[in-house]
């Protein structure tokens, strides 16, 4: 009778364990594009290493990730499908503020918790509002990006006297994403007059432009110092073309995009562009999760990150492991409250906290860093801390 | 017998689509909608195709009315309802005046000219910022319904059945046999008494007006838009695949196609992760290529082969 008692409590206990089944974190994010593709192949390889290292609270991770398309109802119906059909516990990822927009409405409906690795348009802050204390925003906003390229550049010009920034050019792709850089850096960069801001739009490859031409005239005529162009990876090699062939040679020739095509710094056109970004393989260096990091991505897929989102969307897999192993359980209200209480040293090669933002009230990642190709290798020039070359000054005569 | 027939095929699948909601959940609703809006999409295009005019203009017009009942929420404030009802007249009095110039155009340089409306459109949107947002778009302080899916589904449906309904009636009535004939040829239509530019306007028109109520249900359920959002070239693109794939001149080819493109393209993402729009891609060019007559034509063909 006692031994019939055991073996049913033991097929109990194995049924209750078996039950809990895995820790489901649901994804999102544009897998055609190379932010997408490598973002989500790098939280595959998150989950694969905390598997590996036992799971979290003895459950395994299921990572279940569906292309957003970079289109908003499409971003809508998968965040549908995840909280309704796969019942994930939470969901991590996103690229696009455009497909953040359409999914802000269905999140708020089913107030999971959120770990965000896209969306910069504050205009997606103001659409979630303060009450969302269930998102968590890793990408900087457009507001902190710029704040940060500010700060960026009046350290650089004071411990680089050589260096001298009065006149900056924007070159801004005519969406949303270029259209708010352009207004951040007036902003910013404009306030008590100390730069003085020109800047036109341009259509981007990546939505069936690729001709710089007038832009590119505007600057030339414009005399920057800075000459700074926010657009798409596709557009990063043609601009460069044009720009030789009209022997435009600013002092600083300067690009924003959300990602760089792979193989860029292979081109000799590369030398001596600088970046702004989150993270460079150069990082391995200073920072030993980024060399875990990076080695692991090499390892397993045979190709180098070629983003910020890769690195990005790793660390938001740590982070939501790490505040369900505090939490000690996937109770939202629990989850929320270790997340407030992240401190994560991530690849990025800074520790992850969150803070209030304008709106909302968990915002990551504040400060972007400046960058710039040297001999094929993104080398960090600020913030100094995380240095790992000297900037080259000035953009060398065509 | 056999219409008697046909209206209680068209009468149960109203019933069934309208108690969809019962039996599903989210998701597969969310996915029905987006099919239901290409399905409209892909009728209205239809419509005209009927009498031999191409247009590229889906995306522009449907783009027209999701801003115009945007903004009427936004800076008129507008119920959101009632922004359906004025956003669609809207655009169909917008598209009665365009129609009075492009619609002395034919063939190519219509088409081009319709293409063209949709960046005329996006460009103007995107320059008057402190009106239209400029690229960032507008938010709409909730959405419509306070985002009920299946109030939504609902909404959108009754578009596609209102798009549905005025097809039917294009095949149905004397309209049909004008435009027809102006499809055949222009000149025995006009020698025939057919006022030509009459019907094209009135066709040209309520099609425009159609493809506008669908874009202003489409912003009212997402609560935001952009200009790359509301003029998507996927809003004229797909709705002309389907409308081929499934078979055109009918309104049962472009649904039949908009079902099997639409679930085909959830289908194939959630089995493909990575690459599946290329399959899909490539799927409708070897269906357009090997089925010209669409899906529609090829079952005709068969049945007429049966027969003989």
């Amino acid at each position: 009778m006692k031994r019939t008692f055991v073996a049913l409590a033991l097929i109990a206990a194995a049924a209750m364990a078996f039950g809990q089944g895995t820790i489901k974190i649901g994804a999102t994010w544009p897998l055609a594009d190379i932010t997408g593709k490598q973002g989500s192949m790098a939280a595959q390889q998150a989950v694969d290493e905390i598997n590996k290292a036992g799971g979290v609270l003895g459950r395994q991770l299921e990572l279940i990730v569906i292309d957003d398309e970079l289109k908003a109802d499409k971003g809508a119906a998968a965040i549908e499908k995840l909280v309704t059909v796969d019942n994930v516990d939470l969901i991590i990822g996103g690229m696009s503020s455009g497909v953040a927009l359409g999914q802000v409405p269905a999140m708020k409906k089913y107030g999971k918790v959120v770990v965000a690795t896209g969306a910069a348009s504050s205009t997606v802050e103001a659409a979630l509002g303060a009450d969302a204390d269930w998102y968590f925003h890793l990408h900087p906003w457009d507001y902190n990006q710029g704040a940060s390229y500010a700060q960026g550049w009046d350290e650089i010009q004071k411990k680089y006297p050589n260096v001298k920034i009065k006149k900056i050019f924007l070159a801004y792709e005519e969406g949303a994403f270029g259209k708010a850089s352009f207004d951040q850096t007036k902003i910013l960069f404009g306030a008590e007059g100390r730069y003085q801001i020109d800047g036109a739009p341009f259509k981007s490859a990546a939505l069936g432009g690729g001709d710089y031409g007038s832009v590119l005239e505007a600057a030339k005529m414009y005399k920057p110092d800075l000459f700074l162009w926010a657009g798409y990876d596709a557009d990063a090699l043609p601009m460069l073309e044009q720009a030789k062939a009209m022997k435009f040679s600013p002092g600083i020739y300067l690009g924003a995009p959300p990602g760089w095509p792979v193989g860029f710094g292979t081109s000799r056109l590369s030398e001596n562009v600088m970046l702004y970004g989150m993270w460079a393989p150069s990082i391995n260096e200073v920072s030993p999760v980024s060399k875990k990091f990076y080695d692991g991505f090499v390892a397993k897929y045979k190709a180098e990150p070629a983003t910020y989102f890769a690195p990005l969307s790793y660390s938001a897999v740590y982070i939501v492991a790490d505040a369900i192993k505090r939490a000690g359980s996937t109770d939202t209200a629990a989850l929320i409250k270790a997340l407030k209480e992240t401190k994560y040293e991530s690849p990025l090669g800074q520790t992850v906290t969150f803070t209030p933002a304008k709106i909302i009230k968990n915002q990551g990642i504040k400060n972007q860093k400046i960058l710039q190709w040297q001999r094929g290798r993104q080398e960090v020039i600020w913030p100094f801390e995380s240095a790992t070359a000297k900037p080259v000054y000035p953009f060398p005569k065509w | 017998m056999k219409r008697n027939t046909l209206y209680l095929a068209a009468a149960a699948a109203a019933v069934l689509a309208a108690a969809l909601p019962a039996f599903l959940g989210a998701y597969p609703l969310n996915v029905a909608r987006s099919v239901m809006t290409y399905m409209a999409l892909a009728v209205s295009w239809d419509m005209l195709l009927r009498s031999g005019q191409i247009s590229f203009g889906i995306a522009g017009l449907f783009g027209l009315g999701s801003y115009a009942s945007a903004l009427l929420v936004l800076r008129a404030g507008m119920d959101p309802a009632m922004s359906l009802v004025f956003a669609t007249l809207f655009t169909g009095a917008l598209a009665f005046t365009i129609g009075f110039a492009v619609l002395r155009l034919r063939a190519m340089y219509f088409s081009i000219t319709t293409l063209a409306l949709a960046e005329i459109f996006r460009i103007v949107l995107h320059n008057l910022h402190d009106f239209s947002g400029g690229p960032e778009g507008v938010v709409l302080p909730g959405v419509i319904f306070g985002g009920d899916t299946r109030a939504l589904y609902w909404l959108c449906l009754g578009g596609l059945a209102i798009t549905l309904g005025v097809s039917w009636y294009f095949e149905k009535s004397k309209l049909h046999l004008a435009l027809t004939a102006i499809r055949n040829d222009e000149t025995s239509a006009r020698s025939s008494g057919v006022d030509i530019f009459r019907y094209l306007l009135i066709a040209f028109t309520i099609t425009s007006t159609l493809q506008g109520m669908m874009g202003a249900i489409q912003v009212q359920s997402y609560g935001f838009t952009t200009p790359e959002t509301a003029f998507d070239a996927n809003f004229t693109l797909l709705p002309l695949a389907m409308a081929l794939l499934g078979g055109i001149h009918s309104t049962l080819g472009p649904m039949a196609g908009a079902v099997l493109l639409g679930i085909a393209s959830e289908w194939l993402k959630l089995k493909i992760p990575y690459g599946h729009l290329v399959v899909y891609g490539i799927i409708i060019v070897l269906v357009i290529l090997l089925m010209p007559r669409g899906l529609v034509g090829l079952a005709r063909k068969r049945r007429t082969g049966r027969g003989a």
